[in-house]
């Protein structure tokens, strides 16, 4: 059964705690049954006597067992790690921040005595909703996870014989579960996106629906009920939204879940449980428009699983190199800035047939690449960073072509400082000065630039001084200086901008509610008589304030990299186009298409910002050792 | 179920809330239970209705819930309509409305998830189905259904799942079909040709997969899957490897055309398929290798799998896997999730590697890539904790390379473990300044607490591991870094404790908590400073003081001193603070009391509750104090572990984990030297030549405050120089009278009021301490304990390989000999410096059958056999000279030193000489000048001065007397008690005159008078030939008696009272005896003796001697 992926049941809950949809797969189910039967006969003289849980939950005792986990580790995700709270059993106990994805239910029946662990589900939160896949394992998997969550000792050793990494290690289902997790995330949200391509002329450019609409000459075609439009969205992955708390729980949604749109796509992506095509745009074009007698196959090769449809029309081949900069920026001696690039080249092509297409990747050896990964449809030669020449049988529609992460060439865009020191308890003086686009030419053009300053624990009174360039404005947590406004792009010189002023907040109110400590707080000691005593020593109102301030600070969610409320900061947001900032690039005359088509090749770059954090020089940071890879 | 079954469903609407019923769950399921059968029929009734909506899900809802509807009794027909149906919807045209190929779809695969699941194998139905299937999947290439015919392989591959070869008989047909599909649905085609093959191969069948003489319609069941169990049954034994060899060569030419899933599943089957072909595994290798550098999680998972399977044909390729692993989980682009997992597998990998792969210098390549990964600042936290644990994992597996390998190796690029550490714990270094509670804190300890127990399973209990553990530098370092933590961030100490708390929880590393607050123990007193901040050190001192192997008296001593902090801080406007401070002291004091054996607390708890009732600011924190050294002073150490234990439960918190076997353990002073000398107690032996009535298991032993103390002086003997109107009094004395009578707030009146009586027996007392010599100003009293020193030759011989003694005929000739032998004295008691003894030459002790042949038996009657005669030479006598500084019993400890016969110096500790409290019995001290005949009246003088002054009325409290030399100064404090002991008048005289004569002053009552003399030992003391009547007048006189326990049980009872006047009717006279305990203190003891009791009235100047005297009286006079 190993290296296989099957599903026996899902789940999707809202955020009631309400299942809102479930399906159960009977075959894998008899599959399940039949090894656990197998594996009680086998294990009679097992010194363990734990027989596994042989049956699914209805609705009613899944969500039930839901909210007893969810009670029992403090949210719905869970401590991930052990702490105090964790108890015995449970998924933190195990000490792995893994658990916080691949959970584990206790079902309450009492017929079935106590050993009701259901496990593995993969547990993926998207919007309002709660998706819970439980792939097929073999029962000896779930011993072994019971017996890790369940040792009496103190957590588990690195070389421990029977580890967790082992399990998952052994488990493709696994895998394969969080696969169907994402996709049916993306399927009960609405939000399917294809990456984006940027095309300069043509105004209509969608993903495969328009490449088939436009290639078959249908015009009305009902598009896929679930989708708004799979137009080619704006939204980069990996851009966290910073200095808010993303909260645990999920967030209420007011779509509804299309569930005949669910239904069908789980009856053809996975009809007897097993995932055999995951992709949305493919399923859901094969259930609206069917085949035609004009859908020809092609005459000597086989067509893939992945490209259901061949393209008909006017053929080009679209690139974009869309890179995310996360930078860290101390302005210190003892801590290097650091600067990194997550970029990803999405592809179109709009060819004829099932050609192969081929390119040198430019710019590979000079340009510091890290990692490169490819899409199943391409084929990597041995990596030879000289000569990284890529080959690749396109599907249809917009794709990720390759990603990459690699260091920026160029140097910083945004580069400079920002100093906050706080002259009273509720007065800051701080200093911007910034250079932009230092070293870049043209055509690189920044097209426009922010610089956020959030202060999500204060309330900000007033704001005082003016910036030697761009408009300030400032909300109740945050200020917010536009240096460069869209429609004035940069390109082709740098600037300078300085920024002093001081801003003015409410004085700070502790706040009251205590209940978050409660998530992952270790004892509970109330020594207030400790704090009294360090008031003395403290030796500035920074110190102090921080101090203070710290009181009160939440704990952060395990996804979150650090706690963002504990330091000042400045956020920049800006993009870049023109030219890729690692250096990496694609000669559109290089590009060769097998079997020889013309076909004129588009390249676009853009750069945005990710992470790109200015961080106090007076105060705080966070930071890490660079290692070299 | 009572109420009415539910209408029958009808309308869409019906079956979509029947559809959410049956999903749900309990009892809204339970209510159509009755209707299970129907309902399928009704159900497949609907499908087949033209103008019904609700086809698609009401197909999915008997497939999802067949193992309800259709129930065993009449499955037979359900299945044959269901059937009836398939073959009804598979064959109508497509109309677009209601009859699509979505629906041909679902009820294709609805059926046979239904057929599989119901477990039935209807030969009938499945074959039927089967055909209807074939005939779908025999158009190749044909345009518009080529969606179904893939859905429809898919049914044929999951019934040829759930029965293997039910299709291998016409595997030429699909293999030809399989070769000519074109399009996207040949995936299903290769799926289904590759289960046919992976059950034939699986299987053994011998069947040929090219034959296509059989048709492929219609179908018939082949008899091998009716004959369960008979591996190739009726086809022969044995495969077609050329073949199957060519059919795997056309498989493996088409998996770019699968999908990221579809290889899965190819590959799942294709691995084994590789195997019992033998085929190259290379081959897969260069086909699949290459997925590894996808970005989808699943094919990089597939080429893991691959690697476990050919881990040797994917030799050399490891660096490329660790490499793509550990950039999967630096790719920002993908989901956590996955970043995650490809760290897990990266751990699972390792782990793998180090046990199973290749030579050392190639794993340490491998394992050495794992240093390139640090948490990177953005990583979540999640991903910074598992990356914090290939760190962990990678350090280890260096460590035990190197281990093995014994080659001096460093971690990547000359890091040492400690550096690594320290470098990766940086992505996570606000946990220091951050509050407790955070999340980087958490992960941070997380990792300390896996690289800390490191290597070390729970699994195996392997003391080498342990001792591996402790030496090494990342636990030292770790040591250091802990108990810097605490002195620097104390916000950190409840993360700390709970740290050490997780380890102390655990069985295996319980020991690693231990030696942790060991270390913290030892150096955190040290450097912490004294003030209020020393609070937030509570919960880790509460740890220590709850742990038996770490001895208290350091913590003792810190709390002292911040008591004394407290108290001097002390002012009004830090009342709320003191009483807070004092309880959490005296808190962690109870703590100790609960868990550690009074003697070793003693001391210093005693000392520093002692101060504490004295001068602690807050009433209540005084109180408390009290309560506790009361306790401690007059419950045995179990029963007062029991009390608070018990208080503890009472509480709500639950009492110590820790077994009840800890209490034995004898304190650490006690440990014994390693290795060769471990058991040189066991054959020298130091004993008491007479031995102790009273095993004293206890001692109290009160010393002032602070040794060499500065200021504030709370001396025992007070200089004469210090201005005696001070009247500042020995805290342990004065304590005794505060705790009586409160006296500490009302300010002291030196009230003198002189009567004759008074003057006199001042005199007296004057006279008697001008004689006792001041021990720190001259030579102190000192007794002297005699004991005996010998050994066994026969273990001592085995021990030191001495002669063995084998010429038995020589007799002594051949017992070994210790030359020169010094014997060194030691005690924590407060006995003064001990000198050591010389003993010149000691034959060994022959065995006792050796050197009495035939009289054992004579030996065993007679003890006292034993230490006459000849076997005197076998002993040396040895007298221990104590000087004590306060009379209190306690061990002497004795090391010895001594040569063997060849030269060896034989040095160790022997077993220790416990002092009892009768040891430190004296005769009172006679002045010079007191003529011999006048002595007894002296004695009795003395004896009725100093019970005068020891009752509490007496002023004499007040007075100073100086002592030998006039340089110190004693005052009297006394203390009383009474006890009485059940003894027959007889026993106790003659117990009385065989240990207590020296003392005795004087006998009254004629009776007794008789008695004693009678006795001949006493003599040489005032006779008092009083009437009885006088005497009990005397000293029923006054409120004592009312004092007395037994006045005080004053019952209803008639017999009762009877009784005790029958005890006073028949008393018989009375003994009076004065003890000089040194360096200056008294017992005083009346013995009220009566026919069958006896009642003592005990008087003393060192109230902390009753405890002892009681319990020598009762070892006395009742055992």
């Amino acid at each position: 059964m190993a290296g296989d992926c099957s599903i026996r049941a899902l789940w999707i809950l809202n955020n009631l705690d309400a299942v809102v949809f479930s399906r159960r797969f009977p075959v894998v189910e008899k599959r399940w049954r039949a090894a656990c039967h197998s594996e009680n006969e086998s294990s009679g003289d097992d010194p363990v006597k734990y027989n596994v849980f042989s049956s699914l939950p209805s609705d009613l005792e899944l969500a039930a067992a839901f909210a007893d986990r969810k009670t029992r580790e403090g949210s719905v995700r869970g401590f991930g790690i052990r702490v105090s709270q964790s108890k015995e059993g449970s998924d933190s106990w195990v000490d792995d921040p893994i658990t916080r994805h691949i959970v584990g239910f206790y079902l309450n029946r009492e017929e079935e005595g106590e050993n009701n662990l259901l496990w593995p589900l993969a547990l993926h939160i998207k919007g309002p909703y709660c998706i819970l896949i439980l792939p097929l394992v073999e029962p000896k998997h779930v011993k072994a996870y019971a017996r890790l969550c369940k040792r009496s000792d103190c957590g588990n050793a690195v070389m421990a014989d029977e580890k967790l990494s082992s399990l998952l290690l052994d488990l493709p289902s696994i895998t394969g579960a969080f696969m169907v997790a994402y996709a049916i995330g993306e399927i009960v949200t609405g939000d399917v996106a294809e990456p984006e391509v940027v095309v300069s002329q043509s105004p209509s450019v969608g993903g495969l629906l328009d490449s088939l609409t436009g290639s078959i000459g249908i015009s009305g075609i009902s598009r896929a009920k679930p989708i708004a439009a799979p137009v080619a969205s704006s939204a980069p992955s990996g851009a966290a939204a910073v200095g808010a708390l993303a909260p645990d729980v999920p967030k209420s949604g007011s779509r509804l879940l299309d569930k005949d749109a669910l239904r069908s796509f789980i009856s053809s992506a996975m009809p007897f449980g097993t995932p055999l095509d995951l992709s949305y745009s493919n399923i859901f074009s094969i259930k609206a428009n069917g085949f035609s007698s004009l859908d020809i196959p092609p005459q000597d090769l086989k067509q893939p699983a992945w490209k259901p449809y061949l393209y008909k029309g006017k053929q080009r081949l679209l690139f974009t190199i869309h890179e995310t900069l996360h930078a860290a920026m101390y302005d210190r001696d003892e801590i290097p800035d650091s600067l990194s690039v997550s970029g990803q080249i999405n592809c179109r092509a709009e060819l004829e047939g099932l050609p192969d297409v081929s390119f040198p990747l430019k710019g590979v050896s000079t340009s510091k690449i890290e990692v490169l990964s490819f899409h199943p449809c391409s084929q990597v030669p041995e990596q030879n960073v000289d000569k990284q020449a890529l080959m690749f049988s396109p599907p249809l529609g917009n794709f990720v072509l390759m990603r990459y992460q690699a260091t920026c060439s160029l140097g910083p865009p945004v580069k400079g400082f920002y100093q906050l020191s706080m002259v009273s308890e509720d007065e800051g003086a701080f200093l911007f000065k910034l250079h932009l686009m230092q070293g870049y030419k043209s055509p690189l053009t920044m097209e426009f630039c922010n610089v956020t300053m959030p202060f999500p624990r204060r309330k900000i009174l007033s704001l005082d001084g003016t910036p030697s360039a761009g408009t300030v404005s400032n909300t109740e947590h945050s200020v917010e200086w536009k240096i460069i406004t869209s429609g004035r792009g940069l390109s082709g010189k740098s600037i300078e901008a300085t920024f002093p002023g001081t801003v003015r907040f409410s004085p700070w109110q502790t706040p009251r509610s205590t209940s978050f400590r409660s998530v992952l707080e270790g004892t509970t000691d109330d020594d207030s008589d400790n704090e009294i005593e360090n008031t003395n020593n403290m030796v500035n109102t920074e110190e102090f304030l921080m101090e203070k301030m710290n009181e009160d600070l939440p704990p952060v969610d395990l996804e979150e990299p650090f706690s963002w409320l504990a330091y000042n900061y400045a956020k920049v947001s800006f993009k870049i186009v023109g030219a890729s900032v690692s250096g990496i690039s694609i000669d559109p005359k290089s590009v060769s298409i097998y079997p020889t088509v013309k076909a004129p090749v588009e390249l676009s770059s853009q750069v945005t910002s990710g992470d790109y954090i200015l961080w106090n020089t007076l105060g705080k940071c966070p930071s890490a050792v660079n290692a070299k890879v | 179920m009572a109420e009415k079954p539910p209408p029958k469903p009808v309308s869409p609407q019906d079956w979509e809330s029947l559809t959410e019923d049956f999903r749900h769950g309990g009892a809204r399921r339970e209510k159509w239970s009755c209707l299970y059968p129907s309902l399928a029929e009704l159900a497949l009734s609907s499908i087949l209705k033209k103008e019904f909506p609700f086809k698609i899900p009401l197909v999915i809802f008997l497939d999802e819930f067949s193992h309800l509807l259709f129930p065993s009794n009449s499955l037979s027909s359900l299945l044959d309509r269901l059937v009836e149906d398939l073959r009804t919807i598979v064959q109508s045209p497509i109309d677009g409305v209601h009859i699509t190929y979505s629906l041909k779809e679902q009820m294709m695969v609805s059926t046979t998830s239904i057929l599989i699941s119901t477990n039935s194998v209807e030969v009938r139905c499945t074959a039927a189905v089967v055909e209807l299937l074939l005939a779908v999947i025999n158009r190749p290439n044909h345009g518009l259904d080529r969606h179904a015919r893939a859905i429809a392989c898919e049914c044929l591959r999951e019934l040829e799942k759930a029965y293997p070869c039910l299709l291998s008989g016409i595997a030429g047909h699909l293999w030809s079909l399989c070769q000519s599909e074109r399009t996207h649905a040949s995936q299903s085609y290769i799926l289904l040709l590759t289960t046919v093959i992976y059950s034939i191969v699986s299987r053994k069948l011998s069947i040929s997969v090219l034959n296509t003489s059989v048709p492929l319609i219609p179908f018939n069941f082949p008899e091998w899957i009716l004959g369960p169990e008979k591996e190739g049954s009726g086809i022969g034994i044995g495969l077609n490897y050329k073949e199957l060899r060519r059919a795997m060569a056309f498989l493996l030419e088409w998996p770019r055309v699968l999908t990221p899933f579809g290889m899965m599943v190819f590959m799942r089957m294709v691995m084994p398929l590789a195997v019992a072909l033998d085929l190259q595994p290379s081959m897969l290798k260069v086909q699949f290798f290459g997925m590894i550098n996808s970005f989808h999680p699943v094919l990089c998972h597939v080429v893991l799998i691959m690697y476990s399977r050919f881990s040797e044909a994917f030799n050399e390729k490891e660096k490329d896997i660790m490499r793509r692993l550990l950039f999967v989980s630096l790719e920002m682009q993908q989901s956590l999730v996955f970043r995650l997992l490809s760290v897990h597998w990266l751990m699972g990998f390792l782990n793998r590697f180090m046990v199973h792969g290749g030579d050392m210098e190639k794993k340490k390549s491998i394992v050495k890539m794992g240093f390139m990964f640090y948490p990177r600042l953005f990583d979540p936290l999640s991903l910074k904790a598992i990356k914090l644990d290939l760190l962990a994992l990678c350090s280890i597996c260096i460590d035990s390379l190197k281990a093995r390998s014994g080659s001096d190796m460093f971690v990547g690029e000359g890091k040492s473990v400690v550096k690594l550490f320290q470098d990766g714990l940086i992505s996570v270094s606000a946990f220091k300044w951050l509050p407790h509670w955070s999340t980087e804190t958490a992960v941070a300890f997380r990792t300390l607490h896996k690289l800390l127990i490191g290597s070390s399973s729970h699994s195996e209990a392997h003391p080498s591991a342990t001792n591996e553990l402790m030496e090494s530098a990342f636990y030292s370092h770790l040591k250091g870094m802990l108990i810097d933590m605490i002195l620097e961030f104390q916000r950190l100490v409840p993360v700390i404790v709970a740290f050490v708390d997780r380890l102390l929880g655990c069985q295996k590393h319980h020991w690693l908590g231990e030696r942790l607050l060991q270390t913290m123990d030892e150096n955190l007193h040290r450097r912490v400073v004294i003030d209020y901040r020393i609070v937030s050190y509570f919960l880790v001192f509460d740890r220590i003081a709850e742990n038996k192997t770490i001895p208290p008296r350091k913590l003792l001593e810190l709390l002292t001193k911040f008591m004394a902090f407290l108290v001097e801080k002390h002012g009004p406007d830090t009342c709320g603070k003191s009483w807070s401070h004092g309880t959490k002291v005296l808190g962690i004091c109870r703590t100790m009391l609960t868990h550690h054996q009074s003697c070793r607390l003693f001391l210093g708890i005693s000392r520093l509750l002692a101060f504490t009732c004295l001068y602690f600011p807050d009433l209540e924190v005084r109180d408390h104090a009290r309560s506790y050294l009361r306790m401690l002073i007059c419950v045995p150490g179990v029963k007062l572990r029991g009390m608070l234990n018990l208080g503890e439960q009472l509480l709500g918190i639950s009492p110590s984990s820790h077994s009840e076997s800890f209490f034995s353990m004898q304190s650490p002073r006690q440990y014994q030297d390693p290795k060769k000398y471990r058991n040189i107690s066991s054959y020298i032996h130091l004993e008491r030549m007479i031995p102790l009535l009273v095993k004293q298991s206890w001692s109290l032993s009160l010393l002032p405050l602070g040794a060499g103390n500065k200021s504030k002086s709370f001396c025992g003997i007070r200089d004469s120089e210090a201005s005696i109107d001070e009247r500042e009094l020995d805290a342990s004395i004065q304590f005794q009278i505060t705790s009586e009578d409160e006296r500490v707030d009302k300010p002291w009146v030196p009230l003198y009021v002189m009567d004759s009586k008074v003057s006199e027996i001042l005199e007296i007392l004057r006279r008697h301490f001008s004689c006792i010599p001041d021990f720190r100003h001259m030579a102190g009293i000192r007794i002297k304990i005699p004991c005996n020193l010998r050994f066994d030759s026969e273990s001592f011989n085995h021990v030191w390989g001495g002669e063995s003694p084998k010429s038995r005929l020589h007799g002594v000739e051949a017992l070994p000999v210790l030359y020169a032998t010094v014997l060194k004295f030691s005690s924590p008691s407060p006995y003064g410096s001990i000198r050591s003894c010389h003993i010149p030459f000691l034959l060994g002790q022959p065995p006792v059958s050796d050197y009495i042949p035939g009289e054992t038996a004579l030996l065993d009657i007679d003890d006292t056999y034993i230490g006459s005669g000849e076997e005197e030479a076998y002993k040396a006598p040895v007298a221990i000279e104590l000087e004590p500084r306060e009379p209190t019993p306690g061990l002497v400890d004795v090391f010895i030193e001594t040569n063997a016969e060849d030269g060896q110096i034989i040095s160790g500790k022997l077993k220790s000489i416990s002092v009892g409290i009768e040891d430190l019995f004296l005769k009172a001290i006679a002045p010079p000048d007191i003529p011999e005949d006048a002595l007894p009246d002296y004695y009795l003088d003395l004896f009725n001065a100093l019970w005068d002054a020891c009752s509490s009325t007496s002023n004499t409290g007040r007075e100073a007397f100086l002592l030998k030399g006039g340089k110190g100064a004693a005052a009297i404090n006394g203390t009383r008690s009474v006890k009485l002991l059940d003894v027959p008048a007889d026993s106790l005289v003659h117990a009385t005159e065989h240990y207590l004569s020296p003392f005795i002053v004087s006998v009254t009552g004629e009776h007794l008078i008789d008695m004693v003399k009678y006795g001949g030992i006493v003599r040489d003391i005032v006779w008092k030939e009083e009437a009885l009547g006088l005497l009990l007048d005397a000293n029923t006189s006054g409120s004592e008696l009312n004092r007395m326990p037994l006045q005080l049980t004053f019952t209803e009872n008639e017999d009762e009272r009877e009784s005790q006047v029958g005890i006073n009717k028949r008393s018989i006279g009375c003994i009076e005896i004065l003890i000089f305990l040194p360096p200056m203190f008294h017992i005083l003891l009346q013995m009220q003796v009566s026919d069958v009791s006896t009642l003592v009235q005990i008087r003393t100047d060192h109230w902390p001697c009753l405890a002892y005297i009681d319990e020598y009286l009762e070892a006395l006079f009742l055992t």
